[in-house]
This record gives structure tokens, sequence and C-alpha cells, in this order.
């Protein structure tokens, strides 16, 4: 037991903060879903430049890589403008697949610039607040410098859009085009704006939270899909457009991913031989999607189908 | 008896859709004696594989519109199937396909049932995470071989008709314009289908089709499985043509996204679109990679070219490039019109 | 307007025909090698491109000060000094593309041989489409055991694969405990005997993986993990953790570069503690993992083929290394100096074959022996296997154990195996991070 308790509490532990991360990257995809139904297969991509623009500032400006933050915000509201107002409002006209197919050719354009620009070689931040920077708590519980701010900083900001959302008059008429596209225009909403707004905020939460993990991650021109994937899988578990929901699905889907470390742990305590599950880390988090969805059709938080 | 009426029943389209349709076949059936590099053979190889992808994507996507991102699966399905019992049993091709294609399909009615429960996005993230999960599977499935995958060893007596063994490409050629061919006509019967006219119900309105009497979850299971048989006779195919197999090869996200793309570009819902879809990516990926991306300092713009094109379609015309056609004509129709 | 995209159609297709250009000169060898150029590995490409480009320079040319017969002979001499040249397709990482292009050469451009392709999936297809048309390929950089597996005709091997490299892990180790080390007393066997492997889940690394196992139970090593993960993947503490967790005196791995510097941040952030880590190439060669993680893989053990301190136990090796800076401003590495050795095998081959029909380089293949001394590789030679179940396999090739240290504020790469061309006292344990 004396094993099998610590052991867990670490795996514990690790999932909440890993949970945070995921929740952070995918709360700007599920606030563009949440206003306009669509899904933005380059989100990854907004999440990578945001990670080039603080590794290429920080030591430009000479400050740390903490304190650019706010400039990859920038950079990423600014990206999301140009998105939205040069390719994605013109996908609108369109049906679902449209937007798909343009999203897509978006990502492949943002990806291959960035190879073009910053080559194909990982890249990482070696300075800095966070970097490196760990500390061990109570049995053995690493608390990582990068993951804790990122978890800090994804409360700070879901609360932040959530208020924003439900407690200002921009967020109120972000809600109703979110609900009523016509009903909002007839009440005299801009929805052109408001599908502006939702790209400038969801570029900007994403680059920062690129800005932030970049302490810890190293970047390539590829990285963006890595993180795509696991936030398509946590928006959609949590109902396309709930910021409730892309938390507690962020949550859930860090404790998944460690769950072969608790098998382990388990076996090892049990005795049961060998057999590693690590290889299914990311096939139990599509597993459980795919269970969840097929229970509840449009996701733990969702109110539409 | 009406199928096979139906299937060469072309007489819904223009005069001239079927002259340039007559031309282009011709082209593909003489293709191999006109002076060729191997490399366009290579090229019009993969332009028929994703011709047929695509036609099969069509089904579920287009016509029933359906967004299924999760096509590499069957293509692993059918791959995995021809190999496994060609190397473990020594089975022909021409006996592996049809099994791969009957286990594919199966496979499409046990996850189609519950898959779709769901809609719109959620459907289509539900059919990546199903591709995925099957091809986690099959990483560590020591009887298909796992990570390492499967090499079909060369036979001794090359050309083999049964086994698919070739030395000269023009054959895969052929036996994949066969398939083509075939899977036009199919096409084209389906679209005139009872099936083909519910989908088309369901995609402009489900609920109105329901109040109809249309069963659209069983329907739509049908269309899968459609779509499912097409990709799985690709995969089939594509086991015996490149010798060696791997889930990372033949089961990637990749290769479920570019089939959907190609489709969508070319214009999902047409006959003809995937197949310009692919006529159009096939070439230009392969070209400019060619060009632009072995040649020092350009790394990366083939692609920056090829994404901004599908970008430039995809907001310039919903319906793909089969849509600007479509357009353009009712435009000049108009302007007839009016003259 | 519909006539002019539908015509538009037909001209994409109709520029495919277009035929591929066939230069035929008649004092011209051409060989097409067939590297990941762009994509993931891209990186590794444009070193395995100027290996071969440099050798390429080294054999038409006479160059003084090179001690090897290949720079003396100015071309191929059994030829009448016919000159080389390389034709170079990129895979991008995908088996299919890799056929293709193989096609490409072989039946547009006409090569004599095919060299490459350093990822062992495309290796495979392309060494499929060399046996169908009985045209000759060596391999300079693939390592999966099998491809040498299938008692393919015309595949020709120089690296050794995967399972020597582990088997010399092995070695090392039970050297290690035996006080073999140069500058390392006996290390008692408790502190290593307990082993952690995590292997990236595809191809490679699941064979990598299968190794470790099978030469950790003929060493009498325990085995307490031995993971598989997903190479892209966005985050690796769970697997860090359950190595951690099986407290192991080694840590082993089997990692390509964005993973493998995922890896050892994690590692470090964790605090792991192991008293050895090491890598299985790849990921651990890379450039750009020294460059990442700097001072923090000080210590971290790498298997590798070729460090630029061969240099200083064999002089041709630091001839053609100095030759390679000046033409690319870096060292040679497992790489680049593996695609070099590739196209020496090349040249002296068909220097033999003093033809350049398919049977007789075949036949030369088959028969040659290369003394470890042209090699700027410290192998024993190059002689290909041409019985028993690695037939096509360099059986003369030796892998070895490499460690970075810190030299002064550079970071080098020194030999600590095989232990009789140690280049420094090794440092053990490693310091931790």
């Amino acid at each position: 037991m004396e094993t099998l308790l610590p052991e867990l509490l670490r795996s514990l532990v690790s999932g909440l903060l890993m949970g945070m991360v995921f929740a952070l990257v995918a709360l700007g995809l599920t606030v563009i879903f949440g206003v306009m139904d669509i899904v933005n297969f380059a989100h990854g991509e907004f999440l990578m430049i945001g990670m080039y623009t603080t590794l290429v500032t920080a030591p430009f400006l000479g400050v740390d890589p903490t304190l650019t933050l706010p400039l990859a915000g920038v950079v990423g509201a600014a990206l999301g403008l140009a998105c939205y107002f040069g390719v994605v409002q013109f996908l609108l006209r369109g049906p679902m697949v449209a937007q798909l197919l343009g999203t897509f050719g978006l990502m492949l354009v943002l990806r291959n610039v960035a190879l073009l620009f910053m080559g194909s070689e990982p890249r990482s931040v070696h300075k800095g607040w966070l970097v490196g920077q760990s500390w061990l708590v109570g049995p053995g519980v690493v608390l990582e410098s990068t993951k804790l701010a990122a978890a800090v900083l994804s409360i700070v900001s879901f609360v932040a859009v959530w208020w924003l959302i439900r407690r200002t008059k921009t967020g109120m008429a972000l809600t109703a085009t979110s609900l009523d596209k016509e009903g909002a225009r007839y009440v005299g909403i801009s929805t052109e704006r408001m599908n502006g707004l939702s790209w400038a905020i969801g570029g900007a939460s994403v680059a920062i939270a690129g800005g932030l993990l970049v302490n810890f991650w190293p970047v390539d021109p590829n990285v963006g899909l890595l993180f795509t994937m696991i936030a398509f899988a946590t928006v959609a578990l949590g109902g396309f457009g709930s910021i409730r929901g892309a938390f507690l699905a962020g949550i859930l889907i860090g404790l998944i991913v460690s769950l072969p470390t608790v098998w382990d742990a388990f076996i090892r305590f049990a005795g049961l031989g060998d057999f590693s599950i690590h290889s299914f880390k990311y096939t139990f988090v599509y597993i459980i999607y795919f269970l969840i969805m097929v229970i509840r059709p449009q996701g733990l938080f969702g109110w539409k189908q | 008896m009406e199928a096979v009426r139906n299937a060469f029943d072309f007489s819904d389209f223009p005069r001239l859709d079927l002259w340039v349709a007559g031309g282009v076949l011709a082209f593909l059936l003489v293709f191999p004696a006109l002076p060729h590099s191997s490399f366009a053979m290579t090229i019009m190889i993969q332009f028929l594989m994703f011709s047929l992808y695509g036609m099969g994507w069509n089904t579920i996507g287009g016509y029933a519109g359906q967004v299924d991102l999760g096509k590499a699966q069957y293509n692993g399905i059918g791959a995995y199937t021809t190999a496994v019992m060609m190397v473990r049993w020594d089975v022909p091709f021409w006996v592996s396909m049809p099994v791969g294609m009957a286990l594919a399909v199966g496979w499409s009615f046990i996850i189609g049932y519950p898959l779709f429960r769901l809609k719109g996005h959620y459907f289509a993230i539900a059919t990546i995470a199903t591709s995925l999960i099957l091809k986690d599977v099959f990483e560590v499935w020591d009887f298909v071989g796992a990570a390492k995958g499967m090499e079909i060893p060369i036979r001794k007596n090359l050309p083999d008709f049964l086994y698919l063994q070739f030395k000269q490409d023009y054959y895969y050629y052929y036996i994949l314009l066969a398939l083509f061919l075939v899977g036009l006509l199919y096409l084209n019967a389906f679209r005139h289908s009872r099936l083909g006219f519910q989908l088309r119900a369901i995609k402009d309105n489900e609920d109105v089709a329901r109040s109809l009497g249309i069963d659209a979850h069983w329907c739509k299971i049908k269309a899968y499985a459609v779509a499912t048989a097409f990709v799985a006779v690709v995969g089939s195919f594509h086991a015996c043509y490149n010798f060696n197999i791997e889930p990372e090869d033949v089961m990637s996200l990749d290769l479920s996204i570019l089939i959907a793309m190609m489709a969508l570009l070319g214009g999902a819902g047409s006959l003809w679109g995937p197949i310009i879809g692919a006529a159009i990516l096939v070439p230009l990926k392969s070209y400019l990679g060619d060009w632009l991306g072995a040649s020092a300092g350009l790394v990366g713009l083939n692609l920056v070219i090829y994404g901004g094109i599908i970008m430039l379609i995809a907001a310039v015309q919903p319906r793909g490039v089969w849509g600007m056609v479509e357009a353009a004509l009712a435009r000049r129709r108009g302007d007839h019109g009016a003259a | 307007m519909r006539k002019l995209a539908l015509l538009l159609t037909a001209l994409m297709l109709a520029a495919l025909m277009v035929p591929g250009l066939a230069l035929a000169q008649a004092k011209e060898i051409k060989l097409g090698a067939i590297y990941p150029l762009t994509g993931g590995a891209a990186a590794e490409g444009r070193e395995l491109r100027a290996g071969v480009e440099l050798a390429v320079e080294i054999a038409n040319g006479v160059m003084a000060g090179i001690d090897m017969d290949m720079a003396k002979n100015g071309g191929i001499k059994s030829l009448g000094g016919a000159k080389i040249t390389v034709i170079f397709k990129d895979h991008q990482g995908n088996p299919q593309l890799g056929a293709d292009l193989a096609k490409k050469l072989i039946e547009d451009d006409k090569v004599v041989g095919i060299l490459g392709c350093y990822h062992s999936s495309v290796t495979k297809t392309v060494a499929a489409v060399c046996e169908r048309f009985e045209i000759p390929m060596i391999n300079d950089s693939s390592t999966s055991p099998s491809l040498t597996k299938s008692g393919f005709k015309w595949f020709w091997r120089t690296t050794p694969h995967d399972t020597q490299f582990t088997k010399d892990l092995f070695e090392f180790m039970k050297g290690l405990t035996e006080g073999k080390a140069k500058g390392v007393p006996a290390v008692p066997v408790a502190d290593i005997k307990t082993l952690a492997a995590a292997c990236e889940k595809t191809e490679w690394g699941t064979n990598v993986s299968e190794t470790i196992k099978q030469f950790a139970g003929e060493y009498k090593f325990d085995l307490a993990a031995n993971l598989l993960y997903a190479a892209k993947s966005p985050d690796l503490s769970a697997e860090v953790q359950s190595l951690k967790a099986a407290k192991p005196g080694a840590m082993l791995f089997a990692s390509y570069t964005s993973d493998a510097i995922l890896m050892i941040k994690t590692l470090q952030s964790m605090k792991a503690s192991p008293k050895l880590l090491w890598g299985q190439d790849a990921g651990f060669e890379a450039p750009e993992f020294v460059t990442t993680l700097g001072d923090s893989t000080v210590g971290i053990l790498t298997r590798t083929v070729f460090t630029p301190q061969v240099a200083q136990v064999k002089k041709v090796a630091g001839q053609v290394n100095e030759l390679y800076k000046k033409k690319t401003g870096i060292d040679l590495s497992g790489p680049s100096a593996r695609s070099f050795t590739g196209l020496h095998a090349w040249v002296h081959v068909l220097e033999k074959a003093g033809s350049t029909e398919p049977k007789a380089i075949q036949a030369a293949a088959n028969a040659i022996t290369i003394p470890g001394e042209q090699l700027v590789v410290p192998w024993f030679g190059i002689k290909f296997a041409t019985m028993g179940d690695d037939i096509g396999q360099n059986t003369l090739g030796t892998g070895m154990i490499g460690q970075y240290q810190k030299k002064g504020d550079k970071i080098t790469l020194e030999i600590v195996y095989p232990f009789n061309l140690a280049t420094s006292n090794m440092v053990y344990p490693f310091k931790g991070f």
C-alpha cells in the first residue's frame, strides 16, 4: 500500500495539471465554435505561432519569456482577425464541409509558412523564470513550474471568458449571435463584428497558451497537430460551445492520459506481470469520447446537437 | 435488372459532360501506350486510387452529407486482410479482396450503428476517434505484425495475376482502371437508386425526410457501408501494390483527411466531383513536391501553395471545383437568356 | 466557361505525359539517392545528402591528403574513369512516395543503382521495387533488423542493425560492471541491474524494445519497465512517471528528435535520477538534441556510428571530416558518415564490377571486401553476408556508444565503447538533472 497510494496521488496531480493545460489550449476553440458553429482545423497552428512569438521576441526584447505573453496575445488576436476577415467569413456561406476544407487549407498554409521561415528543427527557450523549474512536494509529487503556471492561467482565463460572456453586454451579444443569428441581426447586433471578436478572443487565448507552454515544450512547425486532436476531443466532449464543459472535459482527458501510470503501479503492486498499456494512452481518450458521445450525443454540457 | 440499366443511364447529364467524360475515358484507356515517364504512371495510379477513395467517400460525405474523417480504418482493414491472407495462407488477391471488403463492411455496421446517433461536428470527430482506436489496436496486435506491419513476399514468376504482383506498373494501372469503371457504373446506379434519393432527402432536411417515413439512421448506415466497400477494395489493392504495409502508413489520420479533402475539393455530392478533386490534387502535390520540395530553401513552399489553393477554392465556391463549373455554366446560360 | 474548366482538367492529365529527362552520357554513372529531404526528418536528410555529395566529390576528383583509394582514382578506374552523378529524391518519410520515386529513378532516369532511404519503412518498399526490377540497392542508414530477413538478392546494407547496436549496449553495461570502462572502477552489478526502457511505438521502436527485452534476459538484467509510447504526443509525463516508479539503474530510449527532447525535459522536471541514460541513436544523436537541451545532455549516452572524436583514433576520418566541415560548417555525424560510407561502398562495388550491368554489380557486391582502413567509420570493413539469415548485411560493421561531455564550453560526443577506442574518461554515474 505504501507504494500504491503515493503513486496514485502523483498520477492524480500530474493528470490534473495536464488536464488544465489541455483545457487552456481548447478554450479558444470552444469560444469560436460557440459563436459560429465552425471547427477550426488551424487551431493548433495558432498555438504554434504563439510559441514562436515568445521564442523569438523574448531574446530580442531582452525580457523574460513570461513577459511576452501579452505580445503573443496581440499576435494571436491579429492573426485571428486576419483569418476571419481574410478567409473564414467567406466559408460561412457554405455547408460544414466547406468550412472543414477551408480551415484545413489554412492549417497547411500557416504550418508551412512557419516551416519556410523557422526551419523544421525543434527549438526551445533556454532562459526564463519558468524554465527548468520544478518542486518536489509531499510524497514525491512533482509540481512543474510551466504546467503549474499553465494551470493557473487556465483557471484565470476560463473565469475571465465566462465572465465576459455571462456578465458583459458584448458577451450577451456574442451569446445572442450564437443562439440565433437572424434574431441578433434584428435587434441591431453586428454579427460580423461578433464573429470577428470571437476569432480575436479565440486566437489570443490560444496564442497566450502557446507563449506560456514554450517555456517547457520544444516548438517546431508540426507541434500544433499534437494539440489540435486533443483540443477537438476536449471541446466535443464538453459539448461544443460550452465553456464550463471544455474545462471539465480537459481535466477528464488529463486524468485519462495518466491512466497507464496507475495501471503500471497497480500491476506492480499486485504482481500481475509487466504488460504496459502506455501505447494506448490516447486510445483511451478516443474510446471514452466515443462512449460518452453515444450516450450523450450533445456532449457533457452541450445544449445543441 | 433495373440497377444495371441505371448503371449505364447517363442521360440526365448534358451532352458536353458526356463528351468530356468520354474523352477522359479514352485518354485513360490509352494512357499506358502514350509516351510517358514512369513517375507520371505512378501519379496516374495514385489518381485512380484517390478517385476510388473519393467516389466511396462521396456516398456518405456527399450524397448523405455526413462528414466522415475516419475512412483510413477501412483502408487498413482491406489492406491487412489481403496481406495477412496472402502471407499466412497464400490466398490469392481475388479471394482476399472480397473477404476484406466483407470484413470492412461488417465492421462499419458495428460502429456505424452507434456512430450515426451523432451529428455534424460530433460525428466528424467521432469518426476520427474510431479510426485512431483501430490503428492503435493494429499497432500492438501480433497476428497482423503489430507495428512492424506485414511484408508480402515477392513471387517467383512475374507477372502473377492471381496474387497481383507485377514488375511493370501498367498491369496495376489497368486493374485499377477496371475497378474504377466498375465503381463509376455502380455509383451511377446508386444515384438513381431508392437509397440515393432517400439520402438526398435526408441531406436536404432530415426532419422532413423522417416525416415521409424514411428511416434516416438506417439509410446513413447503408451509405456508410457502401463508402466502406470502396475504400476497403483500394486498401487491398494498396497492399499488393506496395508489398509492405504498416499501420502508420495505411491507417493514418492524414489519409482519412486527404480522402475527404479530395472529394470535397472536387465537389461533394456530384458524380464527377471526387474524380476532378483527385485529378487536381494528386498531380499538384506530387509535382510541387518534386519541383519545390526537394530543392533546398523552399521547403514548405509547395505545401503553402497547395494549402492556399485548397483554401481559395473553399472560400470562392463551397461546392468545390465542380460547383464552380456549374455556376459558370449557369451564368452563361443566364446571359444567353437575357440576350 | 464550362468548356474551359473541363479543358483545364484534361490539360492537367496531359501534363503527366511529359517524358522524364533521360540524359545519357558516355562516361557517367548515375546513382539514385532517396532521402527524407523535407518533412519530420528534414534535418537528418540535409546531412545525409551532404555526406553523399562529399563522397561523390572525393570519388570523382583526385585529392591528395586523403588516405583512401577512392580519393586517388578520379572516377571509376575500371570503367575508364567514369564519373559518378547522384540524383537526389525526397521521400518525405512516405513509403508509397519512396516506391514511386524509385520507379522514376530506375525507369526514367535509368540509374545504375539506388542508395537510401533512412526510414526503415521507406527502405522496405524501395527494396521491394528494386527486387522486382533487379536493380541493386545499397542501404546506408536504416537499422531495422527485418530489412535483411527477406532474402532479397538485390539489397545490401552497410550499417549494422539494431540487434547489433542493442547487443553493444549490453556488452558495454557488462564491461562497466567488470571495470573495463575507461576511468571508471568496476560498478557494482546491483547499481545498474534494474532497467527501464521507453521506445516509440512504430516499426523501429517496437523492434528495439523487443531486442532490449531479449538481451536483458540473456545478460541477466532485470527489465522492470518496458513501455511503448506515441512519438507524436503532446505530453510524456505519464511515461516518465512509470519509468521513475520502476526505480531503474539505467534508462533506455528509442526516440525520434522532438520526442527525445521532450522526454529529457520531462525527466529533468520530474527529477529522475538513473545512473545511466542511453538512447538508441536517432533523436539522441540529432544536432538539435544538443542545441536545444544544452548542458542537460552532459552524461547522456547514445549509440552512434560516428563522432568527430573518431579522428583521434583514425586519421582518414579526420581528413574527411575537415573537408566536410569546410563544406557545411558542421562535423560529420551518424547520418552523414553513414551516407558517405554508403556511397563509398558503391564506388568500391562499381570498381570491382567493372561494368554497369546489374548482374555484374550483384556479383561484385556479393564478393567484395572493403578493408576497414579505407572507411571513415571505425568498422573492421565491409563484407556482405551471402548466406545465413541476414543476407546482404555487412558482417564487419560495429557500433559505438558515445557520451556527451563538456569540454571547455563545448559539448562533444566522446567515445566510451568499444572500450579500446575510448577517447575520454567516462562520466559515471549520470549526475542527474
